[in-house]
């Protein structure tokens, strides 16, 4: 149940990567932070990130967490998103032998997890190959 | 039923998920051999469902329209992926669109063109400057039944805005028709829906197509050489066919917007999903008839023209054909994993 508020919370950013733009030097964060990294200002204001970017390394894994077992062997990726912010997400719709460091991916919206057949459903980002 | 304003289409968008089961392989599993009346279906992924994908149509739509408020969303299906808990409003936040009347509409494979009504209804109006409907199923057929070679996955989305010069097409007129008609059904808490099998084509599919367009016809004055393209509801690629025919629809009106044969029956996406496809290839001035078809049953159906526009916004388009031809083929195990067939 812990999971249930703690994600409703964060929904904005699950669903719509919603990050945060330093008004001070621009650069923008995702996850959200409260004080910019890089200047220090505390002048931030939310923003959706960009949909578009591409792989800067990714990974295969055979066993996963507990509860994403149906979805093994799971691609993980490092995207880098066209504003320059790093993330890090699941890579659907494809196996690891057709992917490449450097393939241009989008976000898109899909299940994270379900608590069984009676419990809700988490949804959120992950990546496709564009 | 006519609106006050005149209602357009600003954007659409089409969401077709990426894995496709041949028929040849349910055909080995429960018939022995043979294909069914459909090349492949759509299969949705382990990680879709009908929110999913219907957010993932509604975003290309939004991308399209370029407007920044909606005041209405509707999404119709028969899949939802709750019982009690609204679609709707999983689109709307991940649109970032809060202030709208959102809802799920349920009407087996016409909710999406119902929804499509009702928005016309608020945006014609006057009461909202723009809405989305949204047409969206994840269909099953239970296991070796004949349902099941054709029930596909996918969603199809339109915001409507009053008529202006940036809509691509002008909704002209629009006639709804409904009996109380069993052919296919399915009670609460059952997993597949059930069907009168022959029952389905004339008492249900054909009466209330012919219906509707002929009121159509009769009310506006139009005629079936007054269209450039027709697209009718799908439910395998042999009824719309015969009812085009009927109708005096010749083969090259039906052709762009025909999908069935290539990705199955996308149930509420259906009718909205072959607009699309004719929207992605249609000129300024033709018209375009739209009449689906839903289960228990009813039709709505539209005449649409497209105005100057359309080579402009066009250009945000992801095309249907693009969508349908970018594909995984999966075998029958796959498919069952997916679809929650099995599960370990
Ligand atoms: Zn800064």
């Amino acid at each position: 149940m812990k999971l249930s508020i703690s994600y409703w919370r964060l929904k904005d950013r699950y669903y719509r990567l919603v990050g945060v733009r330093c008004e001070e030097c621009k650069n923008e964060f995702f996850p959200p932070v409260y004080v910019c990294r890089r200047c220090g200002s505390r002048s931030l204001t939310d923003k959706e990130m960009p949909k578009t970017g591409k792989i800067l390394t990714y990974t295969e894994l055979k066993e996963t967490l507990a509860g994403f077992e149906d979805q093994e062997p799971m691609l993980l990726g490092i995207i880098q998103l066209d504003n320059g912010v790093r993330i890090l997400g699941q890579i659907v719709d494809t196996a690891a032998e057709n992917l490449s460091i450097g393939d241009r991916v989008k976000a898109v919206f899909r299940k994270i997890q379900e608590h069984g057949s009676s419990g809700q459903i988490f949804y959120g980002y992950k990546f496709v190959r564009t | 039923m006519k609106t006050h304003y005149d209602v357009g289409i600003a954007g659409y968008g089409v969401y077709i998920p990426t894995y496709r089961l041949p028929t040849t392989e349910i055909a080995r599993i429960w018939k022995g051999g043979g294909a069914g009346p459909n090349k492949e279906k759509a299969v949705a992924c382990i990680d879709e469902d009908s929110a999913t994908m219907a957010v993932e149509a509604a975003r290309r739509a939004m991308d399209m329209a370029q407007v920044s408020k909606l005041g209405a969303i509707f999404v119709g299906t028969e899949s939802k992926p709750y019982a009690v808990k609204p679609t709707s409003t999983v689109v709307a936040q991940a649109l970032g669109q809060h202030f709208v009347l959102a809802a799920d509409m349920e009407f087996a494979c016409k909710a999406a063109t119902e929804a499509l009504q009702v928005v016309r209804g608020l945006v014609g109006s006057g009461m909202i400057e723009n809405g989305l409907a949204i047409g969206v199923d994840t269909a099953q057929g239970r296991p070796g039944d004949d349902l099941e070679y054709t029930t596909g996955s996918g969603a199809a989305a339109y915001v409507l805005s009053r008529s202006n010069p940036d809509t691509l097409a002008t909704v002209e007129a629009g006639v709804s028709y409904v009996t109380d008609t069993g052919d296919f059904w399915r009670r609460q808490t059952e997993k597949y829906p059930r069907h009168l099998s022959r029952f389905t084509g004339e008492p249900a599919y054909f009466h209330h197509v012919e219906t509707s367009v002929k009121q159509l016809f009769e009310t506006y004055g139009l005629k079936a050489n007054d269209f450039t393209y027709a697209v009718f509801h799908q439910p395998n690629p042999r009824f719309p066919v015969e009812v085009a025919y009927r109708l005096g629809f010749k083969f090259e009106q039906i052709k762009t917007g025909l999908l069935n044969p290539i990705i199955g029956n996308t149930y509420a996406a259906s009718s909205p999903m072959g607009l699309a496809a004719v929207l992605d290839e249609a000129k300024p001035g033709e018209r375009v008839l739209v009449a689906s078809f839903g289960s228990g049953a009813g039709s709505d159906a539209f005449s649409i023209k497209i105005t100057a526009s359309i080579d402009e916004k066009r250009k945000k388009a992801v095309k249907v054909s693009d969508l349908i031809s970018k594909n995984i083929k999966i075998d029958y195990a796959t498919y069952a994993k997916f679809r929650g067939k099995i599960s370990r």
